[in-house]
């Protein structure tokens, strides 16, 4: 446990300036446990304590306490994250930014809004609506997940195939390193001279320093959106038309795929009156009208030529949010046919689709699970969901090593272990599989620039060096552990 | 032994002497392999010796000078490795002359969308390293949103890749962001990786002109904000008066001339066709001998403000992307303090200046290239120790970058 001096220090540092404000310092150990992990569930730490910070000031002197101490920090938004971003480091303190939640400024004609970390991501949207304008990136989870917590997995959503990642949309920033010392990164105007430091601090993990202010770019919103929904009989099918419509020119703002057994259950959970088909290809189609109206006819063709036995083009504006709830429901919908569920985040490049499907469904039934598949197909980035349930024994170490596997997949393909959901805790060791070690360690150069005390979100995002004998799966102590005789770091 | 002449030796064991010559007391090599290149760097890292990376040279003027024993030309590493046309995405060695890159590509109607300077000469390592992008970028970004991989050579010879060959991916750190526009400081490209988009099918564009650059600015904000399918947007000034270039990409059939043509009627002002190239109006402006040009970034509703204040004092500019400034200022005394005056004006509204051409007669305080001391970024602790970490020895373009780096 810290020291109560430490305690009282980053007392001081939250409250400072807040007189009447309650305390922005936890440490009462049950309302610790609501800190203990984010999205993934498996990995939990209760942090020694956590800090809300109402100004960057106070970032810069908590951080600073840290710096001065040797104590470990990890950045927490909304606590949304998938792969234990958020999980906090033993014996360190979570800093939240749940009480930074302010949109700054909004300056329409320059198409930018600036933001404080906690900010919800949708609300960014709801702020320049009047004005015509969205903000691009939009995760599953965009009505909670926070911009803090999206720049640090730099996170994507069904519409990036065509507007980008959230590095796409990120300008600059103001950043507390963690010296605690506070630097703006980029400018207002684009092209700030020197590294470009923001371009690395996204989708850094949290790992290079804590962001205090953002700058983000907003995008007009189209003229016109259209939603077409295709049913096929084969994986295959609806692949070749992903490919087809790619190879015509279009840029759909989104192409996503469903297969029965993820349909099933979105169908079961929401009720989207999605056919029932193996494979389920939803098209969004943007822009002007005439633009828009000609490409649809053109999709819908290349649906019929590849056997879509159903093609239904969306007529409302309700219509079109009942396919997407479908689509965006897909994951919670999981847990209605699987007690438990492992959501994998794996990347391939588009025409390896079918190849790599077949293959994993093949793995699935050597090991008895099932695995349901929702996937962004025009970027290849695969959803894959492996059912089990965890009250029969054994099963969660199989489904686990299943999931490693087809991440191993993936990269034999030429593709990424995570696509949107970052590597964190969960893929560490995957990250031993993609990269060589002279990329890890070029990696580690700039780590160890921002960051020489490794305090900032440490035992992430790197491999972890095992212990012989040690294996994969949830974490349990290695026996070294245990014993004292051992520590990992 | 003479250094050179030792340094020669040494380095004709790594890559044969077909690929070394000697002019002007420096040392020129050519790999033909990411293994020879970073066999190179080592080489001189352990050896104490300094290298200047080199493309075409197109851009060579561009930063600080370098005062290198070696320049390494990267000009044998060249070819498009892979074109994954399925899948929009290629992977091209960085030698490659950008035109002949996108001359591979076009065969499947791809192209990676960014117009830099030069493309038939200018190498896709050297476009990278200066980031350099043109009047597309309005449309698909600049090089950050559109490499998604890189293989690169640190000055010890460490070959290190970043990212991967698909679209979407969030593993490990984006080397290949901190490279970009790194001018080759922190280690040298061998390979990229970059998402590509497919050639528009129908483009036209358009020229608007005006006396005033006040009255076109209503009209490049609207167009900024509107449902256009805008592919670049330009504007251009000389003594002449200005002008707005426009092109459009899309169906001919979607009617986005005639609504660009009215809203051009609205401000009352004239909707030209226009036939030239967008993207030659900045080499042309760069061509012009014997000028002080400073690229100068700036917020759009600053835009038309500086664009009068370059035109006042004398100079020429084409502005592109909403944003991005290139101005050339004659080479006399009182022009170097105009354009001196303009550097902090820039300075007081966010923006930033570099200055890519300095006359003959230009002294060295006038043609700090990046930005005057005493005005560097507060980052720029930061971007020194991370030269530190990436390079130690400061082997690669010593002191070309940004304060020195």
């Amino acid at each position: 446990m810290l020291d109560r001096s430490i305690l009282e220090a980053l007392r001081d540092a939250v409250n400072a300036g807040n007189a009447g404000e309650p305390s922005g310092l936890i440490t009462e150990t049950n309302q610790l446990q609501t800190y203990e992990c984010d999205g993934l569930t498996n990995f939990r730490t209760v942090p020694d304590a956590v800090v809300l910070p109402r100004s960057a000031e106070q970032v810069q002197a908590i951080v600073r306490i840290c710096a001065r101490h040797r104590i470990p920090f990890v950045a927490r938004g909304s606590g949304t994250g998938l792969s234990g971003g958020a999980l906090p480091a033993k014996g360190g303190i979570v800093i939240s930014f749940a009480r930074m939640n302010r949109i700054l400024e909004i300056d329409i004609p320059n198409q930018r809004v600036v933001v404080e970390p906690g900010v919800i991501n949708a609300h960014v949207t709801e702020a320049v609506a009047a004005h015509g304008y969205f903000y691009a990136p939009d995760p599953s989870s965009q009505s909670v997940c926070s911009i803090g917590g999206n720049v640090a997995e730099n996170a994507g959503g069904a519409h990036c195939l065509k507007y980008g990642f959230t590095t796409t949309h990120v300008l600059g920033m103001d950043v507390v390193l963690p010296s605690g010392e506070l630097v703006p990164f980029g400018s207002a105007a684009p092209d700030a001279p020197g590294y470009d430091l923001t371009g690395v601090f996204v989708g850094s993990e949290g790992t290079l320093g804590v962001a205090t202010k953002i700058i983000l770019r907003i995008v007009k919103r189209p003229e016109t959106v259209q939603v077409l929904l295709a049913a096929f009989d084969s994986i295959h099918a609806a692949a070749q038309t992903v490919s087809d419509i790619i190879a015509a020119g279009m840029l759909p703002a989104a192409l996503e795929m469903m297969d029965r057994l993820a349909a099933m259950a979105s169908e079961a959970a929401v009720h989207p009156n999605y056919p029932v088909c193996e494979a389920l290809l939803l098209v969004e189609l943007d822009g002007p009208e005439a633009e828009v109206a000609a490409q649809m006819v053109e999709a819908t063709e290349l649906c019929r030529k590849n056997g879509a036995w159903e093609v239904r083009v969306a007529q409302t504006a309700d219509e079109r949010g009942l396919i997407w709830k479908g689509r965006k429901a897909a994951f919670a919908a999981v847990g209605r046919i699987s007690p438990n569920y492992i959501v994998q985040d794996g990347v391939i490049p588009r025409t390896a689709l079918p190849r790599v499907l077949e293959d994993v469904t093949r793995m699935a039934a050597e090991v008895q699970l099932r695995v349901a598949n929702v996937f962004h197909a025009g970027d290849g980035n695969l959803h894959p969901l492996v059912l089990y349930d965890r009250a029969i024994p054994g099963q969660e170490e199989i489904a686990l090593d299943l999931s490693e596997r087809i991440l191993h997949l993936c990269v034999d393909h030429g593709g990424s272990i995570t696509g949107e959901h970052g590597v964190g805790k969960e893929k560490q060791q995957a990250m031993g599989y993609m990269f060589s070690e002279p990329d890890l360690d070029t990696m580690q150069l700039v780590r160890q620039a921002f960051d020489p005390q490794n305090l900032a979100n440490p035992d992430k995002l790197f491999p972890r060096p095992r212990l012989c004998g040690e294996k994969t799966g949830p974490y349990t102590p290695h026996p070294l552990e245990t014993a004292g005789i051992a520590e990992f770091f | 032994m003479d250094p050179v002449l030792s340094t020669v030796d040494g380095l004709r064991a790594l890559v044969g002497a077909d690929c070394i010559a000697e002019r002007a007391g420096k040392i020129v090599v050519s790999p033909r392999t990411t293994e020879e290149l970073a066999a190179i760097g080592r080489y001189a890292n352990s050896n104490k010796l300094t290298i200047e990376i080199a493309g075409a040279g197109t851009k060579r003027g561009w930063g600080n000078p370098v005062g290198a024993e070696i320049v390494l030309k990267t000009t044998g590493l060249a070819g498009v490795r892979h074109h994954s046309w399925h899948d929009l995405t290629a992977t091209v060695a960085a030698g490659t002359p950008w035109a002949v890159m996108q001359r591979a590509l076009a065969v499947h109607n791809q192209q990676v969308a960014l117009d830099p300077l030069w493309p038939e000469t200018a190498t896709v390592g050297g476009i990278i390293a200066t980031n350099d992008s043109g009047a597309l970028r309005l449309r698909y970004g600049s090089l950050r949103d559109l490499i998604i991989g890189m293989t690169i050579v640190l000055a010890d010879g460490t070959i290190a890749k970043s990212g991967g060959k698909v679209v979407k991916n969030v593993a490990g750190y984006d080397l290949h962001k901190l490279m970009t526009g790194a001018f080759g400081t922190l280690g040298a490209i061998a390979e990229v990786t970059f998402r590509l988009h497919p050639i528009s099918q129908h483009t036209a564009t358009f020229t608007v002109s005006a006396s005033e650059v006040t009255r076109l600015k209503p009209l490049m904000l609207a167009i900024g904000a509107s449902h256009l399918l805008t592919e670049g947007l330009q504007l251009r000034g000389t003594s002449g008066g200005f002008h707005l270039d426009v092109q459009l990409s899309a169906d001919p059939d979607s009617k986005q001339a005639a609504l660009l043509r009215g809203m051009t009627e609205n401000e009352g002002l004239e909707l030209e066709s226009s036939s030239n190239e967008i993207g030659q109006a900045r080499e042309a402006l760069l061509a012009q001998p014997d000028r002080l040009i400073l690229k100068a970034t700036m917020l759009p509703t600053e835009v038309p403000a500086f664009a009068l204040e370059v035109n006042e004092k004398g100079g020429e500019f084409v502005v592109q992307s909403l944003g991005i400034m290139y101005a050339a200022f004659p080479a006399d005394e009182l022009s170097f303090k105009l354009a001196e005056e303009f550097r902090y004006h820039i300075g007081l509204r966010g923006g930033t200046t570099f200055l890519i051409a300095r006359p003959p007669s230009a002294s060295r305080a006038e043609t700090w290239a990046f930005v005057t001391e005493g005005k560097l970024p507060e980052a720029h602790a930061l971007m020194r120790e991370i030269k530190r970490r990436f390079d130690p020895n400061r082997t690669l373009n010593p002191g070309r970058f940004l304060g020195g780096i």
